[in-house]
């Protein structure tokens, strides 16, 4: 298809016009960015001081260095072990939910059965349900897995609106393919795995990175779940710095970076295949 | 949602296709689905039907007491007395008042930036990652970087551009701390975030425009206006929808900034509460969790009320085309 | 056994019935599918034992200033180099998740020894997740206590905590700005300024300070935060009215008095500088400083000679300042009590207690170190704050025009206090009407007592 000729027709402005528009809004979503990383590397006294702040004046790593010693035995755990409480918990959530989630859409979208319309709808009914709504009688449930890592992950594998985006992308792929898959012998998991979802990388990619964008930063849970420092999190930490008396921003702003940092790599990596992922799975309409 | 997105899909199957379904194998369906669907009754199912269970009790965190059942008091308190119906009636306008500038503002900028960044430009790939970065943000940090922005004294980065640009006459504002900005902010912040999210959508959507139509439209004359509102946006109408309801029911969400503001600084709450905010304190902070329990209830009917609204209106637009 | 008193009192069998029923409820909803259990299953016997004073010890503590941090990790490994067999297990938490945990928590989580902020007292007591400590800890380490934090320690008459630091609020000024405006900071509780004459002073001192703003209040610790109880709630003691009288907030929190009181606090908005990141005072922008001991390390090394301190304005019954921060307590399951109770004994120590607050600048709360205190001693820099605490009010609704330091509510309804004053303090401070904003405080306050029974 002439895709790009067809684009060309469809924007509104060309040339400069758009250059300028890009420019404006590239910089306001980058302001903040840009504030936080040069924030990071600057003393925790100049983080506020107008448009100052932006200023990239007297650099140094030392919030870091800060963020480091502070975290720097047992009793206070360590940096890289809170990133690999987060990466772990995250890991399993991203991967566990990928695998019931496209079961549950494959189900939906494929198979026959008692009873479908009715799991649908509720499906549909519980993408609404916040996870903050049901979090003080699920503790009470739970309160005797404290403190465990799979505790942590649990209760975000399954994610009705994940199961109603794998849903929708299935229905948009010829069922052609699956007969042929079918008359060879191949049971609908098979059917699922071999050949439905290699030709849904773009539906995987896009909840793998939606559920991972979400895992990460997870607060709540973690507060009421967990106190041993071994099993803590990465958010949890972030308050020990703002809490200070005077905050100690430049420590908060470096904690920050380290806390988006490695989420800011995958998506830099990725960028392309998310971009493009996202745009052509099922929730194009 | 369901509904709008099914019979779009399955429009684009040639209709006899539609009814065929792999149907075999009619256990392995509820087997297959199985495992998600436990984990949601057991981690969303069942613990709200404990917080309903809940909302019948006097039931406090972190008490030695036994809860005591009071039948429906902690609804009829959310209702009828005067300093808690008022607060929680107050975050449900909030609620409301959020989503009624967030849904349309967002969903506009979001197909603006879609258009923007639409095509094959010079430099187009580092404007792209500069409007996506924000969504790699956990909200706490939003929280963080935006309490310094918005900061009320002349030192807060938006007050300080502001003032360069007025040539100094426009004085330092409380941008949080005041009644009249403080909800304006935190939609800012908001939208910040995760507008991009939505215009990845959009930005499908507008590829998948078939482009003969655009060749006809030109052929017509039509200017590139005319163009827009003929051929685009009648070509991305469902992605637009799915935007639009998508975050509606996101925006009733609205919880996180607001609470980490007014926990660190002087954010008004009064204008920015919502109810997840008073689902949270109430619960968490005033360990009182009967009423939280409560308030969850009553929330989530609300928001399922506004949901099936939503997607009434749009089942019965989508059969007029 | 030393234990049987405890045993004696009816809260162990209500707690039962209060997790039984719980328990109960949950189960409705889990019948339904057989999931994971409730297993915070209630245990009627008592819940404390002295156990063989040896082993291992659970610790949970406030992750705070690295000073601090560092100062408790050595001290906990010389506990452990002086006590052979016992050994020490500690991990920090932080504070804004520490209370939660601490709420949340089921009895098979808590540590043996643990550190509370001190006004939750009341409030973790009542849901036993600390024990009274009387019997566990000496005769000699309770009797050295100051009366000032005694009175935050002690709940119903039992001591539920011991501490080894205290705090309290002045009113820092910086000289040269002083001197500048002419004016000259207060001595002693008993010469503070009438808050009249604070509006005179702020008014004065406006013109010699950059931007015309020349108080600070810290409010970058928020108000509804627990910083704006702490803080504030002094205005309404000077003033002359409690928070809770009688056990109702009501003709207390929204008197008369509290009103105008409040009202005139609100006024000195227009002087103050919103102080974003806490380094106004040092940097010379602001003139006088609304703050806690803690920032005297900072003020310090900013100003030297020219720091000057003094009381906080006096509302009409005397200057008054806040009392009472982190202290130690008994984890209310422990079945290693006397261990847990050597432990806090060591911490009460003097070269324990001097060598921590040496690293944090905090008055200590114990007599003998007070009183050689190389900051707080008679004479020393800060022997002004030494000297409010010392005239300590015995509770909140027990005021005297001469005592100076109070500590905020003791009640086991302590976290709707705390978030309801907070709240309408925010309010009021953003322009909302001072009595409507106490009136609905008050009322929320007694709505939760009245639904708890007055915490009984």
């Amino acid at each position: 298809m002439t895709r790009v000729r067809s684009i060309k027709r469809s924007r509104l402005l060309s040339g400069t016009g758009r250059y300028a528009l890009l420019v404006f809004f590239g910089l306001i979503f980058f302001v903040p960015v840009y504030y936080l990383l040069v924030g990071s590397l600057r003393p925790g006294d100049k983080v506020l001081g107008g448009l100052s702040a932006l200023v990239p004046s007297d650099l140094s790593l030392d919030n870091y260095a800060g963020v480091f010693n502070r975290f720097s035995n047992d009793t206070t755990g360590y940096v890289w072990q809170f990133a690999g409480v987060s990466l772990a918990v995250t890991a399993m959530v991203v991967l566990g939910g990928l695998l019931v989630n496209s079961l549950a859409g494959y189900a939906l979208a494929r198979m026959k059965w008692r009873g479908r319309n009715i799991v649908l709808l509720l499906v549909t009914i519980m993408t609404i349900i916040p996870f903050e709504a049901v979090a003080l009688p699920l503790y009470y449930m739970l309160s005797g897995q404290r403190n465990t890592l799979y505790v942590q992950a649990l209760p975000f594998l399954a994610n009705a609106f994940s199961i109603f985006l794998f849903y929708t992308y299935f229905l948009s792929i010829p069922v052609e393919v699956e007969e042929a898959a079918t008359i060879d012998g191949a049971g609908p998991v098979r059917t699922l795995f071999q050949v439905v979802a290699p030709m849904s990388l773009p539906a995987y990619a896009t909840v793998a990175i939606l559920t991972f964008l979400g895992q990460w930063g997870q607060y709540l849970w973690p507060v009421l779940m967990i106190t041993d420092t071994k099993l803590r999190p990465l958010p949890l930490e972030l308050s020990v710095f703002q809490n200070a008396q005077p905050p100690e921003w430049g420590p908060v702003l470096a904690f920050g970076v380290l806390f988006v940092l490695p989420v800011l790599v995958v998506f830099l990596i990725f960028q392309r295949s998310f971009v493009a992922s996202v745009a052509s799975s099922g929730v194009k309409g | 949602m369901t509904l709008l997105i099914r019979s779009q899909a399955e429009r684009t199957a040639p209709p006899a296709r539609r009814r065929r379904r792999l149907s075999s194998h009619s256990l392995m369906g509820p087997v297959m689905a199985a495992p998600a669907l436990i984990l949601l009754a057991v981690f969303l199912a069942i613990p709200f039907l404990g917080a309903i269970a809940m909302s019948f009790y006097r039931l406090q965190l972190n008490s030695t007491r036994a809860p005591r059942f009071i039948g429906l008091e902690q609804y009829s308190r959310l209702f009828a007395d005067p300093d808690i119906s008022a607060a929680f009636l107050h975050s449900l306008g909030n609620n409301f008042t959020f989503a009624a500038v967030v849904v349309p503002v967002q969903t506009a900028l979001a197909l603006g930036l879609a258009l923007l960044v639409n095509g094959k430009l010079r430099g187009m790939a580092v404007f792209r990652t500069m409007f996506f970065m924000p969504l790699v943000f956990p909200l706490a940090l939003v929280a963080v970087v935006w309490r310094l922005i918005f900061a009320r004294d002349d030192h807060g980065l938006l007050n300080s551009a502001i003032s360069l640009f007025t040539g100094g006459s426009v004085g330092p504002h409380d941008w949080l701390g005041s009644s009249a900005t403080a909800m304006g902010a935190i939609i800012v912040m908001s939208i910040w975030q995760s507008v991009s999210f939505q215009m990845i959508i959009l930005l499908g959507g507008l590829q998948a425009v078939p482009h003969d139509l655009y060749e006809a439209a030109s052929l017509d004359r039509a200017g590139r206006w005319s163009q827009f509102l003929h051929v685009t946006v009648p070509g991305i109408r469902n992605t637009l929808i799915f935007v639009a309801l998508l975050t509606t029911v996101f925006s009733f969400r609205l919880f996180d900034q607001v609470y980490l503001l007014g926990q660190s600084g002087s954010v008004d709450i009064e204008s920015t509460q919502t109810m997840m905010y008073q689902v949270i304190t109430t619960g968490y902070d005033q360990n009182n969790i009967g009423q939280g329990a409560a308030m969850a209830v009553v929330f989530l009917v609300i928001v399922t009320i506004v949901a099936v609204i939503q997607r009434r209106l749009v089942r019965q637009e989508g059969s007029i085309r | 056994m030393t234990f049987s008193t405890l045993r004696s009192t009816p809260r162990p069998r209500r707690r039962s019935i209060a997790v039984g029923g719980l328990a109960a409820l949950v189960s409705v909803a889990l019948a339904a599918c057989g999931g994971p259990s409730a297993s915070d299953s209630p245990s009627a016997a008592s819940n404390i034992s002295a156990g063989s004073g040896t082993g291992t010890l659970k610790v949970w503590a406030l992750d705070g200033q690295s000073a601090e941090n560092t100062a408790i990790q050595k001290i906990v490994s010389d506990f452990e180099s002086s006590h052979p067999d016992i050994k020490v297990k500690m991990q920090f938490l932080p504070a804004d998740s520490f209370a939660k945990a601490l709420q949340t928590s089921s009895p098979a989580d808590l540590p043996d020894v643990l550190e509370v902020d001190g006004p939750q007292i009341a409030n973790l007591a009542y849901g036993q997740k600390i024990a009274p400590l009387s019997d566990y800890v000496s005769e000699a380490t309770v009797q050295n206590q100051t009366d000032a934090v005694k009175g935050q320690n002690t709940v119903d008459g039992k001591l539920y905590a011991v501490s080894m630091m205290n705090s309290g609020l002045a009113m820092w000024g910086n000289k040269k700005l002083l001197d500048k405006a002419g004016v000259t900071m207060p001595k002693s509780a008993s010469e503070a300024w009438t808050a009249d004459e604070f509006t005179e002073v702020l008014r004065k001192l406006s013109a010699v300070v950059p931007n015309g703003k020349p108080l600070g209040i810290a409010e970058n610790n928020g108000l509804s935060s627990e910083y704006g109880i702490y803080g504030f709630s002094p205005v309404l003691w000077s003033a002359g009215t409690p928070m809770i009288a009688n056990g109702k907030a009501s003709g207390a929190l929204d008197s008369d008095t509290a009103v105008n009181a409040l009202k005139k606090f609100a006024s000195w908005k227009q002087f103050t500088n919103p102080d974003g990141d806490g380094t106004a005072f040092q940097s010379g922008q602001v003139a006088l400083n609304w703050m806690g001991n803690w920032m005297y390390p900072a003020y310090d090394k900013a100003l030297g000679n020219d720091l000057v301190v003094g009381p906080l304005p006096n509302f009409g019954k005397g200057a008054k300042t806040g009392s009472g921060t982190i202290a130690w307590s008994l984890g209310g399951h422990t079945k290693n009590g006397a261990a847990a109770g050597k432990l806090l004994d060591f911490l009460m120590s003097d070269p324990v207690v001097s060598t921590y607050t040496a690293a944090n600048g905090a008055p200590p709360a114990t007599k003998t170190t007070a009183a050689s205190s190389p900051l707080y001693g008679a004479g020393k820099p800060l022997a002004f704050l030494r000297d409010q605490l010392d005239a300590a009010c015995p509770t909140e609704d027990r005021l005297t025009k001469q005592c100076v330091a109070v500590s905020r509510p003791v009640t086991a309804g302590y976290p709707v206090v705390t978030s309801s004053f907070g709240k309408a303090l925010t309010a009021i401070w953003g322009g909302a009407d001072v009595a409507a904003s106490l009136q609905a405080a008050a009322r929320a306050i007694d709505r939760d007592f009245v639904d708890n029974n007055n915490y009984k």
